[in-house]
């Protein structure tokens, strides 16, 4: 079995990068159907957040399995980016690294602020849009499915999921606590309906706001995610107008929405006021030129959280160094499992195979010596040892080369060796 | 211990010491590095107090009245204590490396202005303490101002620079810097306005009185230029419906900056005869024997 990973995240890449590559939801379904007619005999699950994006994909056999170039050459053309625009901030794992970076992914290690949650939510999402398109199978489902109990396992043996862990709350806390003294008189417009708008919108109403505009393209899950908050649902095409008048404004939709003329105009009408934008989408919703119209926009986005995230995770290291202890151990187990069922069947069958070999051999040595009968039991109980002790060393050779990967080559040659069937 | 001893010199050095540590600070927090800075702002804040209080004994007057080195160390003397107080009350607060650097410029500047006891005094004495500690309350409101408009603009550029790393600078968020900076202004402007109007009234009671004061005095003259530009702020504040924290932190960093430049400046200048400057506010100067001998305490 071949398991591979192509990751551009924001350890590797600049947010610049990343919404290059960033899948739309709109997108997902074509992205799919392509991967599907180039790699028709592999697995592959997508997943695509403001902070990653990354192909999973998984084979039966080593051959025709998608390499580091061919998902990469996928992804420049299904974006229409340049391959050396971003070629170098890919980054493969094969074989037991993929296990263990979707493992830290699930746990949010491997995110910017770490132990958040909304994570394990967009993997969970991730593998169910590639359940629906059809594109997972038996390998990548029992790896998505193992990532979540790890996830659950860390969150409930370490203490990483403890304080303020969601990107909403640290970017809140740290870039919007340093601009306004409190909440409760500010307007605030969240433009998206999606989860990160939601747990933006959660931790700004716990601080305080009350004064809450949504907007969303569809007009339903505005009203629906303003009712659950106690805001207003506003219509799309009178955004200009919230974007000129709300203090606070925290967008997620990913769709490069305003641009600094756009922006300007809005300024020069509802006057200069001090505004603080959080730009949490990837694509980025405003143009980075926004944040120079004027000495009183503040404008930031996911990368901006980079410092204050490493300074977290140093804080955090004891908690890392157990969760990476508990990843570490899912990890050769996972490994363990998945050798254990590629060369489960073909130990299984060799054992058979000698054992019809040894029944056989039994009956005639009976039939030709019958007064060997007596000692029947001890002669049983020889040949078992010597058939023992002689599939021991290959068997051992099998279990030691397994747990670096599927060993596709020893496998061929036990079969051919040995006369195995599939 | 001989208290008398006691000069503008030990002060001047232990705060100089603790803007130092304030520094420091900047690399990072630590607890001892705090705790220093505690002690060695209280050091200097206890000789500075003692300082004042021998040479209250001494001239017998209240240092407001004493002299133009008085005022100021007085005027310092509140700086510190707004200093030790917020230090004391928020860790992370770095104002001392916004307050401090104004108190040594204030400690270092009475080297160089008058500290003749002033004798005119017999009369009007109520009048007179109320002119000086009105003039020293609104300057401590334009000093506060000034050190908040500094903070905001700061505090503005690192986040529009995104350089919010936490470090030793430990800054309040600018909503709460530009309020503080308003009531810093709308305090010290009335303030600054009651001690001038006191100071004319007590000019023109002078005059009824063949007194010679003339209103052409430098310090005079300056210090209104300066008191003007502030009164211009105020007026804007309170007339200007929308305005920005960035605007009211320039303006407040320009009209206070210029009101202590010229109010200091003037002082030296005046004090020392460094620009042949007369100025009703100077006493006649000590001779410089004298003066050296006493600094060199």
């Amino acid at each position: 079995m071949n398991l591979q990973l192509v990751t551009c995240n924001h350890q590797t890449s600049d947010l610049a990068v990343r919404e290059r590559l960033a899948f739309q939801p709109q997108r997902l379904g074509e992205a799919y159907e392509t991967l599907r007619a180039r790699f028709p005999e592999s697995e592959m699950i997508v997943l695509s957040t403001c902070n990653r994006v990354e192909l999973y994909a998984a084979h039966e056999g080593a051959e025709h399995a998608p390499g580091h170039r061919e998902l990469a050459e996928f992804l420049a053309e299904f974006h229409k980016v340049p391959l050396q625009d971003f070629y170098s901030d890919l980054k493969e794992h094969t074989g037991p690294e993929v296990v263990r970076h979707l493992f830290q992914v699930a746990a949010s290690l491997d995110s910017m602020v770490l132990g958040e949650p909304q994570i394990v939510a967009q993997v969970r999402d991730a593998y169910r849009q590639a359940q629906e398109k059809d594109a997972s199978g038996p390998i990548t489902s029992s790896l998505f499915e193992r990532a979540f109990s790890v996830s659950k396992r860390i969150r409930t043996e370490t203490r990483l999921a403890e304080g303020r862990v969601s990107i909403a709350s640290v970017a809140v806390g740290e870039f919007g606590k340093s601009i306004f003294e409190r909440f409760d008189d500010k307007r605030v417009l969240i433009i998206g309906a999606g989860q990160m708008a939601e747990e933006t919108l959660r931790y700004l109403h716990d601080e305080g706001a009350r004064d809450i505009l949504v907007a969303n393209r569809t007009f339903d899950r505005a009203e629906k995610l303003a009712a659950e908050w106690g805001g207003k649902a506003v219509p799309w095409d009178q955004l200009d107008l919230h974007l000129g008048t709300a203090d606070i404004i925290v967008s997620t939709t990913g769709a490069s929405l305003v641009d600094a003329p756009r922006f300007r105009k809005i300024r020069q009408k509802y006057g200069e006021k001090t505004t603080f934008i959080l730009d949490l989408g990837a694509p980025r919703d405003f143009a980075p030129e926004v944040r120079k119209i004027d000495d009183n926009v503040f404008l930031f986005c996911i990368d901006d959280l980079q410092e204050i995230c490493d300074k977290n995770r140093k804080l955090r290291q004891k908690e890392v160094e157990k969760a990476v202890t508990i990843i570490d151990q899912e990890t050769e187990s996972f490994m363990k499992d998945l050798s254990h069922r590629a060369t489960g069947p073909i130990v299984k069958r060799l054992r058979e195979q000698w054992r019809d070999v040894v029944d056989a051999e039994t009956v005639r040595l009976f039939n030709k010596l019958p007064h060997l009968e007596r000692d029947r039991v001890e002669i049983e109980k020889m040949i078992e040892r010597m058939v023992n002790k002689l599939l021991h060393p290959p068997l051992e050779v099998l279990r030691d080369e397994s747990r670096e990967g599927s060993p596709h080559g020893l496998l061929d040659a036990l079969k051919r060796l040995f006369r195995i069937g599939d | 211990m001989n208290f008398s001893r006691i000069g503008v010199g030990c002060f001047l050095a232990t705060y100089a010491v603790v803007f130092c540590l304030e520094w420091l600070r900047l690399a990072g927090r630590s607890q001892i590095n705090r705790a220093l800075i505690l002690l060695g702002g209280g050091i200097g804040l206890a000789t500075h107090t003692a300082y004042l209080v021998i040479r209250s004994n001494t001239t017998q007057q209240l240092p407001l009245l004493s002299s133009s080195q008085d005022w100021l160390l007085v005027l310092a003397w509140l700086a510190v204590v707004s200093y030790m107080f917020l230090t004391a009350l928020d860790r992370d607060l770095a104002v001392g490396i916004f307050l401090l650097p104004i108190v040594l410029v204030l400690t270092s500047s009475t080297y160089f202005v008058s500290d003749t006891t002033n004798r005119r005094l017999d009369s009007l004495y109520g009048w007179k303490m109320l002119h000086a500690a009105l003039l020293v309350l609104g300057m401590l409101g334009v000093l506060v101002g000034f050190v908040l408009s500094m903070m905001y603009l700061v505090q503005q550029r690192r986040l529009k620079h995104h350089h919010l790393t936490p470090t030793g600078l430990g800054l309040p968020n600018l909503e709460k810097l530009a309020r503080l900076n308003r009531w810093a202004i709308m305090i010290a402007v009335p303030l600054l306005t009651g001690g001038m109007g006191i100071g004319v009234g007590l000019g023109l009671y002078a005059k009824s009185n063949q007194e010679s004061i003339p209103f052409n005095d430098p310090v005079i003259i300056g210090s209104t230029i300066g008191w003007l530009f502030m009164f211009a702020l105020f007026v804007w504040l309170m007339t200007t419906p929308r305005t920005t924290g960035r605007q009211v932190a320039s303006l407040t960093l320009w009209a206070a900056g210029f009101l202590m430049f010229t109010l200091i400046g003037l002082q030296v200048a005046t004090g020392k005869k460094i620009f042949e400057l007369k100025t009703w506010h100077v006493q006649a100067p000590v001779p410089q024997h004298l003066w050296l001998a006493r600094h060199a305490r």
